[in-house]
């Protein structure tokens, strides 16, 4: 097998093995490094005796192995340790079969998204331990060094142990705040891999990893409505992924996108997890959002009117459910198209402009705005506005074309 | 009168790979000090770093959770309470019942355990 190879095999297993260490040992630092170890003697065993039969099974063996020694030679923990052997030496010999291992990763999900530890901390450790992705990966994508990263997760993982953050699926009682905890946390993520439109930069395979997670996710908790909707959403938006950006690596915008490079069968696979949110509970704010994503995706091509009326309708809908500022931003966007442009920029100026002052999507929509209204001053400082803050290439490239066009126009 | 001695340092100087000889000579004046007060001592214990803290706030009305120990803002610290609970989110559950008369934020931090 090839190191690649390895590695997939390594990374896929990650979540069932560390979440299942981790719930019985009830530590995610020991239970990390323990798999991380188990993965440092394969390598060495199976280039000798190749690969066994179920590769998770023996890592699942050798990490809990190397746990139990840890403990024994820290010489602490002692009562709990031969507890722990004893239950381990009792299982009927799950080394062949990788089906004995537990499946703890809802567990793990929600310990890595407890409300109590760094919001981005949360996103850093979820893609650590329950995606399985590197340290260096996840820097990259969080744009900070390696070393901080590092950092970040410890001090998360520290903060989880010393705080006595429960190792267990929250209770009924505190379930919406946690499950929203690890939606934002997912949405979060995802977000690292939305932001490049082209999917080329350093969190391209991000997307495989929360089409995943969010699949995992519904079928751990099949009876809740929003996170099949969160599922659904990812994957509208990577079904739209080939139309939006060009060959030149310009942002293309969703009402101008060809739907004929859409990927039909993952806004299927969408479409499909919408209807199982639906008949949960239609009224959910994600629920809701994932409806517009479904409008945009039911278009098949551009001759087909954009469904912006219908769009509009949703976010006042989802605006009465839950109030939140980029949703009002993005009403604005919908609103311009149906009621007119001069309405819109009212309804832009009774935003909170503080809120959103190094908020680039802010500063682009006012600018276009602007352009559209022909007030031709104001709209060249809004593009500058924006494009100090952008982060990414397409977008920066759009922005350019934008702002050069209304700087043409005057001067034909 | 009962009085609360709130004591404040460096915490720092007492943080992982700080053991030694200082750190052991304060822990022996605590001791001593325990012992010294005698009856006059009602209650008391070391607190785990600021690293473990969890706060809840409450901002108009309507309460979240933070990873950190409370922000100084506009409030000052006006009592404490310790609790037995088996774990955090059953600390917090009780910290989110602790009355206030308007905003205000709990800081919810883990004692050290005995030894």
């Amino acid at each position: 097998m090839s190191g690649a190879a390895l590695e997939r095999v390594f990374r896929s297993a990650s979540a069932r093995i560390v979440g299942a260490l981790a719930a019985r040992l009830r530590d995610l630092a020991t239970a990390e490094d323990a798999f991380s170890e188990a993965c440092a003697r394969a390598l060495e065993d199976w280039s000798v005796g190749g690969v066994p039969g179920d590769p998770a099974a023996w890592l699942y063996q050798v990490a809990m192995r190397v746990a139990l020694d840890g403990l024994r030679r820290r010489k602490t923990h002692a009562r709990f340790e031969s507890q722990l052997s004893a239950q381990f030496d009792a299982q009927p010999a799950p080394a062949e079969d990788s089906t004995a291992i537990p499946d703890e990763r809802l567990r793990l999900i929600f310990i890595c998204c407890h409300p109590a530890v760094r919001v981005d901390a949360r996103a850093a450790l979820t893609l650590r331990l329950v995606c399985g992705l590197s340290t260096l990966e996840i820097a990259r994508a969080f744009l900070v060094s390696e070393t901080t990263m590092a950092q970040r997760l410890t001090r998360a993982k520290s903060k989880i142990a010393e705080a006595g953050v429960p190792f267990e699926v929250p209770t009924a009682q505190f379930w919406p705040e946690r499950l929203d905890s690890v939606l934002v946390t997912i949405e979060i993520a995802y977000a690292k891999a939305h932001e490049d439109a082209a999917g080329s930069g350093p969190h391209a395979h991000f997307a495989a990893e929360m089409l995943e997670l969010t699949q995992t996710l519904v079928h751990l908790l099949p009876t809740e409505a929003e996170p099949a909707a969160l599922a659904a959403m990812v994957r509208f938006a990577e079904g739209r992924r080939p139309a939006r950006v060009d060959h030149t690596g310009l942002m293309i915008p969703l009402s101008e996108q060809d739907p004929q490079l859409w990927q039909r069968s993952l806004i299927d696979d969408g479409n499909g997890y919408l209807r199982r949110a639906l008949a949960i509970d239609p009224h959910s704010p994600r629920v809701i959002q994932a409806q517009i994503h479904a409008a945009w995706c039911a278009r098949t091509d551009l001759q087909e009117p954009p469904p912006w009326p219908a769009v509009l309708a949703f976010y006042d809908l989802l605006l009465s459910r839950r109030d939140d500022p980029v949703v009002r931003l993005n009403r604005v966007v919908a609103a311009a198209e149906v009621r007119g442009v001069e309405s819109a920029l009212c309804d832009l100026q009774e935003l909170d402009q503080a809120l959103f002052r190094d908020f680039a999507p802010y500063h682009a929509v006012r600018a276009e705005l602007l352009r559209r209204a022909g007030r031709r001053e104001a709209a060249l400082q809004a593009y500058d506005e924006a494009l100090a803050i952008i982060g990414s290439p397409a977008e920066r490239h759009w922005l350019m074309r934008q702002k050069e066009s209304l700087l043409m126009n005057d001067h034909p | 009168m009962q009085y609360a001695l709130l004591i404040y340092e460096d915490e720092s100087a007492f943080g992982p790979g700080k053991a030694g000889p200082k750190l052991q000579q304060v822990v022996g004046r605590h001791v001593e000090f325990t012992r010294d007060l005698g009856a006059k001592r009602v209650g008391g214990a070391g607190l785990k770093a600021t690293s473990s803290a969890t706060t809840v706030r409450t901002t108009k009305g309507k309460q979240s959770i933070h990873d950190g120990p409370f922000a100084e803002s506009k409030e000052q610290l006006g009592g404490f309470y310790v609790i037995e609970a088996p774990d955090l989110d059953a600390a917090i559950a009780i910290a989110r019942k602790v009355p206030l008369l308007e905003d205000g934020a709990i800081e919810v931090r883990p004692l050290l355990g005995p030894g």
